[in-house]
């Protein structure tokens, strides 16, 4: 039977672009090279709270896929996201891997794009609002008029140096162990 | 929604069809929802006789149509002609039509009015106004003057595509090698294509968006040439030419949408009449992102009509304001078009349950 993972954004409208090429790429690493990678469409879902409070909806619905990743933003709250995220994984379902990206998923497609931003990269990572502040303008420059706007041509790039991605994110490194583990 | 403003701005409608009184504000990318016969294709309407206006057509000719000239296209009437122009509810009563339109970055929106009055045999133009100064010397004139007083906000006005994609005319051999813009129908779908595919930036673009559509691998968007060289449209997939008469309804219509912003004389107007037909639910999220993403980049504004929740609900609250639904009043006739904005509760309500939901179920017709 063939490896099924659903990732669950806090809104994929956008997300979907940096996040299938960034959990393939993760899978390929764990050996799962052929999984089938699903971005959550239905139930549609806007914003983390949103998210959290559709996850036992979620899980019923997608129960056999083999792992469910969720993939919100930190936004500054780590510690709170933290406990929420050991709560929900103990929850009675598939397997869930919980993992907020520092601060918001678009300072992962930047991590490798750092000498392109005119702030140094400890300083992007740590912006709660990276999105607004550094993404947008990043993507008016670099991106392009395919679907995502370029995000995901831009996450390519970013994955070809993954080692880099891991060492400037370290979340993600977490992230790809977990990942390895959860589908032996 | 879509960055950037759109050329028209703002319209007010009175007397016209269904739409006895109708003032909006519109954004760049503009959806208009509602049950059938709610008065979604009368706005259309309305303004493809704006368009009528810009291209510099009689009164008559815009309201019943005007057969092919020698350097014009045959121009088609609005439906019923002016026999059916003026209100349902309030016949004999004049049209009015009042625009503010911004025609160049930087520059100050233009306000255009016109009044058409009709008679059992006639159609004229009862007033016409630019920034509150009459335009047209010529009283019950038969064509409005706008060309000659205002030829920027003509040309922008006249600049617009109605788009009614037919997959059974995309299916066939293009008239042309080349095209830069396809008929209203799809005509010439497959010689706009090899146009695209001729530009490297633009067919990137455009072949990555039917890659997003389609579940099997697409090696690539290709054109076969027929006896005369006439090119047709074709998918390669994983090895095998499908031309276009073996490919899907859906594809064909999405793959001409797409195709419509990647015109090399792109309209500034896109028209856009039911956007969901012949897609599976599952592929709406694309088309509304392509909507919002591509809306700006040489198609400056877009209007389109849906009857799809499934759309409806990859839009987000930000969007609402130029989202509208149309409503049919059941005692006059009358439609009432109300920006999702406004709706009572349906922001506070959509934020916890399933706009999709609402919208199938009635709830919004049922709330105003």
């Amino acid at each position: 039977m063939s490896c099924k993972v659903l990732i669950i954004p806090e809104d994929p409208t956008n997300d979907q672009h940096i996040l299938r090429p960034l959990v393939a790429r993760l899978l390929k690493e764990c050996g799962k090279a052929s999984a089938k990678v699903v971005v959550l469409s239905d139930p549609s879902v806007s914003g983390y709270e949103d998210a959290c409070g559709k996850l036992p909806e979620i899980r019923k619905a997608y129960r056999r896929f083999n792992l469910l990743l969720f993939l919100p933003d930190a936004d500054g709250k780590h510690q709170s996201r933290a406990d929420k995220f050991a709560q929900l994984e103990a929850e009675y379902g598939p397997k869930l891997v919980c993992c907020a990206a520092v601060e918001e998923v678009e300072a992962w497609l930047l991590a490798g794009h750092t000498e392109k931003l005119a702030q140094p990269w400890p300083q992007v990572r740590f912006d709660t609002s990276v999105k607004e502040n550094v993404f947008v303008p990043f993507l008016r420059e670099h991106g392009n008029r395919r679907p995502g706007g370029g995000r995901e041509e831009l996450m390519q790039q970013t994955l070809t140096n993954l080692r880099g991605l891991l060492e400037r994110c370290p979340e993600l490194a977490d992230l790809q162990r977990r990942i390895c583990e959860a589908l032996p | 929604m879509a960055e950037g403003r759109g050329v028209i701005e703002h319209i007010e409608i009175e007397g016209f069809k269904s739409l006895e009184k109708v003032s909006l504000d519109l954004g760049a990318l503009n959806i208009f929802v509602g049950t059938n016969a709610s008065g979604k294709t009368n706005f259309l309407e309305a303004l493809r006789v704006l368009q009528g206006i810009g291209y510099g057509f009689t009164a008559d000719e815009i309201f019943n149509g005007k057969p092919k000239g020698a350097n014009t296209e045959v121009w088609e009437g609005i439906r019923g002609g002016s026999n059916y122009a003026e209100s349902f509810s309030r016949p004999g009563g004049n049209i009015v039509f009042r625009v503010t339109a911004t025609v160049a970055t930087g520059a100050a929106p233009v306000n255009y009015a016109v009044t058409f009055t009709f008679s059992p045999k006639d159609t004229r133009v009862y007033s016409e106004r630019l920034n509150g100064q009459t335009i047209n010397a010529v009283p019950f004139g038969n064509r409005p003057s706008l060309r000659s007083s205002a030829g920027d906000l003509a040309e922008h006005i006249a600049n617009m595509q109605l788009f009614r994609p037919s997959p059974a005319v995309q299916r066939e051999y293009s008239a042309l090698s080349f095209a830069t813009r396809m008929g209203e129908h799809g005509e010439n779908f497959a010689a706009l294509v090899q146009s695209i595919l001729g530009n490297e930036a633009t067919a990137s673009a455009y072949v990555s968006w039917l890659r997003e559509l389609t579940p099997a691998e697409l090696d690539e968007v290709k054109i076969l040439t027929g006896a005369m060289k006439d090119p047709l449209f074709a998918f390669r997939l994983r090895g095998t030419d499908y031309p276009a008469p073996m490919l899907s309804d859906g594809t064909l219509r999405f793959a001409a949408i797409a195709a419509a912003f990647f015109q090399p004389d792109p309209p500034k107007i896109l028209l856009l009449e039911e956007i969901e037909e012949g897609l599976h639910p599952t592929r709406l999220q694309l088309l509304v992102e392509l909507l919002k993403s591509q809306t700006g980049h040489g198609v400056e504004q877009v209007i389109a009509t849906s009857h799809s929740p499934y759309a409806i609900a990859w839009l987000k609250e930000e969007d609402y304001k130029y989202v509208f639904l149309c409503t049919k009043n059941e005692e006059t006739g009358a439609t009432s078009i109300t920006p999702f904005s406004e709706v009572p509760d349906l922001v506070e309500l959509a934020r916890t349950q399933s706009i999709a939901d609402l919208f199938a179920e009635g709830w919004m017709e049922n709330t105003l």
